[in-house]
Order: structure tokens, then sequence, then C-alpha cells
């Protein structure tokens, strides 16, 4: 059984369809990057699931359960995790707080006392290697420490699906190497299913998802293995604006993908 | 490296400081009156900051609580004094009216006014207080703008002596505990879970939300525990304590302002703070109002901006920031 199954959602705002008609089905433990030029409704998307916003069509079913009308913080608990854009720190708290706030209210919500809840956050801590910082405001950290800080205060909450909102853009060669790492690692050892979205056709998209997801203009262009979906055209010309020489596309962004693996 | 703070030391010098208030006043004759003074500014200052320091939502109908306490105290005296079995169980039953009119109060309050934010969330709260006022006097009911005069009543049911005993000790001993209570209650909402939601809350409401946290439900819980305290506070300072209320002498914004002074002046958000606050208004109050009397509020303005500027975290910020590093900071919260 899917984990998440989107049925032809659909989110206006106002004449603006910012999705349209989407269909989508992530199962347990599946990497897949959501892909799409700025506008093309890929965060509109990731609010539809989790609850910020409701779709005026469509039906949003996550572990079975019709989640379309919940509120947000209902849709927690039963494990959806998200990462924000731009880093959304409770800044005057601590980093340590902050993750047990992860902690505290996520799937495990009704198990964990604040002691427990401290603990765990102890854990994740270490896990982004944030343990120098553990007492600091998070309001203080530089933006790619916030943006780990995130990544442990979702992972605290336990969730079966994580919702990673770009989390590389902005960030320098070095620290998405790191982060590429970090993310397959995450995979590894928490075996939770993650989407990932991201603005360009990264070498990271590439090198982690294993499926992926095109989106323009608020609709899902291309959902296919990752290797076929980088070198269809219509994703080409999404990007490029107009129909590329293919194999010429084809051989730089493999060429690249396997430099990355080596 | 494990740092696990003792959980409820920062009550200690909270604590410390009400016990001697009570101890100078109880013990030294005359200072009964002031410190009682003092103890009902330190308990508004503390009710009122359990939601605004949690929530960082101001609010300015905060005397509505008060005022509502006052009455439900007035009214279960008022209207059950002529049951002589009940006693001084007329006490307890016009205590209870006073929360449970709060409660009310709160509960309306949260669901249509903490909706909403910032200065429309402060201006909502000033229309309810307001309408509510004006609601006692134009439909004339629970006495109109004649109010309740209940001192006679409550003489005839309960006698000179105990009356005497009640007004003008356990009225403002009362007022004691409730503060105690308010401090504590505060420190453990910090330390529990509500005090990370609202933590959360306060920071980013919306991204609170998609972490799981129910904003709304940790701010009633929030305002309801603000609400009553602040009814008992007027409970017993108010409606026990003078024995009539008018709805044109409770319902006054006046009183708000002074929460927030107090709030302010000690450290908005901490726990010492408005014990610190309610001693310094408080005391500066009373001594202005012996030496220059009617214009403590000229004086008390320019300090109020001078503080807001010199000390933004108030004095428990200041002694906070001197205090890190040493053995005292625990106790400092």
């Amino acid at each position: 059984m899917a984990l998440l199954k989107l049925e032809n959602v659909t989110k206006r705002f106002g004449g603006l369809v910012a999705v349209d008609k989407v269909s989508l089905e992530i199962q347990p433990g599946e990497f897949i990057g959501i892909v799409g030029p700025n506008g093309s409704g890929k965060t509109t998307l990731f609010n539809v699931i989790n609850g910020v916003y409701r779709p005026e069509e469509g039906k949003v079913i996550f572990d079975g359960k019709d989640i379309t009308r919940m509120p947000a913080f209902k849709r927690t608990p039963l494990g959806l995790g998200r990462t924000f854009q731009i880093p959304r720190p409770f800044g005057s708290a601590s980093v340590r707080e902050n993750v047990a706030i992860g902690a505290m209210f996520g799937t495990l919500a009704d198990k964990v006392t604040v002691d427990n809840a401290l603990e765990i956050a102890d854990r994740y801590i270490n896990m982004v290697g944030l343990e120098a910082y553990r007492d600091k405001a998070a309001g203080t950290l530089t933006p790619v420490e916030k943006k780990l800080m995130e990544i442990a205060r979702a992972l605290a909450m336990r969730p079966k699906l994580l919702l990673m909102d770009e989390a590389m853009a902005g960030m320098n060669p070095k620290d998405i190497d790191g982060m590429v790492k970090f993310i397959k690692r995450i995979k590894e050892e928490e075996k939770i299913a993650i989407v990932s979205m991201v603005e360009h056709i990264m070498r990271a998209v590439a090198g982690l998802a294993e499926r992926v997801v095109v989106m323009n203009q608020g609709a899902k262009l291309v959902d296919a293995k990752t290797e076929e979906a980088l070198t269809d055209p219509r994703v080409v010309e999404v990007y490029l604006g107009h129909p590329a020489d293919e194999s010429k596309w084809r051989s730089d962004v493999w060429k690249e993908v396997r430099n990355k693996d080596e | 490296m494990k740092k696990t703070l003792p959980k409820y030391y920062p009550l200690i010098p909270v604590f410390a400081a009400y016990l001697i208030m009570f101890l100078v006043g109880f013990s030294i004759p005359g200072m009964w009156q002031m410190v009682a003074l003092l103890a009902f500014y330190c308990a508004l200052g503390q009710s009122w900051n359990i939601f605004m320091g949690m929530t960082g939502y101001v609010d300015f109908g905060y005397v509505t609580f008060i005022a509502l306490g006052t009455y439900g105290m007035s009214l279960g005296i008022t209207y059950l004094s002529q049951y002589e079995w009940l006693g001084i169980g007329i006490i307890v039953i016009g205590f209870i009216l006073a929360l449970f009119l709060a409660s009310l109060s709160a509960l309306l309050e949260a669901f249509i006014a903490l909706r909403l934010r910032g200065a429309y969330f402060a201006i909502a709260c000033i229309g309810i207080n307001e309408g509510l006022r004006y609601l006692i006097e134009g439909a004339k009911f629970w006495g109109g703008s004649e109010g309740l005069i209940f001192f006679g009543a409550l003489v005839q049911a309960l006698g000179r002596e105990t009356v005497n005993q009640l007004t003008t000790f356990w009225a403002d001993f009362s007022v004691f505990i409730i503060a105690a209570l308010a401090a504590f209650l505060n420190m453990h909402y910090m330390r529990s879970k509500i005090g990370y939601a609202l933590t959360a809350v306060r920071e980013d409401e919306d991204a609170a939300k998609v972490m799981g946290i129910n904003a709304n439900k940790y701010k009633t819980i929030a305002f309801l525990t603000s609400g009553w305290l602040g009814a008992a506070v007027g409970a017993m300072a108010w409606g026990l304590k003078l024995g009539y209320v008018y709805p044109g002498d409770v319902f006054v914004i006046h009183y708000t302002v002074e929460c927030i002074v107090v709030v302010l002046l000690g450290g908005a958000g901490t726990l010492l703070g408005p014990v610190i606050g309610g001693l310094i208004y408080g005391l500066s109050k009373y001594w202005l109002a012996v030496i220059m009397p009617g214009f403590q509020l000229l004086i008390f303005a320019p300090i109020i901006i001078i503080i807001i500027v010199v000390a933004p975290e108030g004095v428990v910020g200041l002694l906070k920031s001197k205090l890190k590093g040493t053995k005292l900071e625990m106790f400092i919260e």
C-alpha cells in the first residue's frame, strides 16, 4: 500500500491554478525528487500534503487515511515531517529545545515526556553534527546550520515521510556534498520515505533519488525513474525553453552524475 | 556532558520574596496595608505574565477577568447570604462563581480573539472589556450601573467579627497564596510540554502548527490559567475585601496598564520579573501618592520609557546577564 497517495489534487489561488490535477504515489521507504522551475507549484504541493493549504479538488491519503481536510497539526503525529525552504527555527529557543519540540509533538507525542524528548534531541543533534551548538539560540546559527537543525528537528518527529523543501538551496558545492552524503545516511539509518524538492535538476537529486517527478506550471510533467526523467526531452524543454540537442544533454548530465559517484 | 538543571530552583527566590513580604506585613504594625498592595501588584503581574510571557500576546483586556472575578464573589455573597446554613460557604461559592465567569469569558475570548494576532488581538480584548461593562450598565443586570453593595449582607450572614477578619487579613493573605500559585503554575508550564509548545507558537505560529502543535489549544490553556488567577485576585482583593462592586470601577483599562508596567519593569516572560516589578511599582506608587499625590502617572510614564530603552528585558533581564556563568544563574528565570 502506498504511504502517500494524491488523487487529482488541485489547488487554486483565485484564478491561478498552483497545483493542477496532480496524482502521485509514494511507497514506504522510497526516495523521490520533485523538481521544477520556480513557480511550478512544488511548495504549494508540499503545503497541500502537510495541511497548510486545503485543496479545492482531489484527495490526500496518508497511510490509508483520508487527510484532505485534516488540520496541519493533526497530520504531523501521523508521521509527516517537514523542513522549510527558508529555515524556520524557533529563534529564541536553544538548538536542543528546538529539536526536542520536534520529538514532543511528532509521532511519539503521546509517549514521550519532556526529559525523553530532550534525550531524543541529543541523539539527532549528534547525528547532524551540531553538538557544539546545542545550547545556543537557534536564531544565531548560520543558514547551513539552521538547515541541519531543521533536519534534526524533523527527524526527531520520527516521521514515516519526510518532506524536504530545497534542502540544498543556497549552499556552496562543499556543503551540498556533505548534505547529499548526510541525506543518504538518513535514508539508510532511519528507513523513512523522503520527498526532496529542488528547483534545479542538480547532480544531487540525480545521485539520491530513485524516482523523479518533474513539475511544470502546476502540473506533473514527468514521473519516472531518475535516469529517464532527467533525459526526457520535455524536461529539457522546461528548463532550457527550447528543445535541446538531446544526445548532448544526456551525455553531459550523466558525466556529472558518474563523476559524483566516483 | 549532561545538564539537567534542578527543575524548580527558580521558584526559591520568588517564594522567598513573598514570604519576606508576608512576614514584614504580619509582624510590623501598620505595614500590612502596604504589603497587601504590593502583593496585589505582584499577583496581577504574575498572572498576566503567564499568558503574555509564554505566548507573546499582549492582553489589553485583562482587567475583564479581574472584574468578572469581583462580580463572581459579589454575586455569590449578594444572592446567597440569605441562606444562613451556608455560613462561610458563600465565599467558597462566590470564589467558584468567579472562576466560572472567568472561564466563560476566557473561552469566549479565546474563540474570538485568539485567532487574531498582534494589535488586532489587543484591540479585540479591549472591545470585549468595554462591551461587557456597557452591557452590565445598559442591560441593568447584576445591579446595573449602581453595582452591588453587599458588605451589610455579609456582616449579617457571618457576624461582624468574622467579616472583620476576612476583610482585613484573609482577603489579603489569599492574594499572597494566589501570587505564589501563579508563580508555581508559570514555572510548571515552562518546564512541561505546554511551555515548549508555546515557545514554538510565540516564535513562529505557522511553523509550530506544521510541527504538530495545536496552537489554539495551548494558547487557550495559558489564557484560561491567566484568567482564573486574575479572577481569583479580583474576587479576594476587590470583591471580598471591599464589600461592593461598581462596573465603572472594575472594568477599567488602567489596571491592565498597571499589569503591563509591572511586568515590563521586572522583565517580561521571566518568573521573578513580576515580583520585582510589583515591588518597584507598588512601593513607588505608594510613596509617590504620599509625597506627590496625583502625579504618580506623570512620573511613571518617563520611567517606563527609560526602562524600555535602557533595559528592554527589565530588571530581571539585566540581572540574568550579570549572573550568567555564576552559580546563582540557576535561581533566576
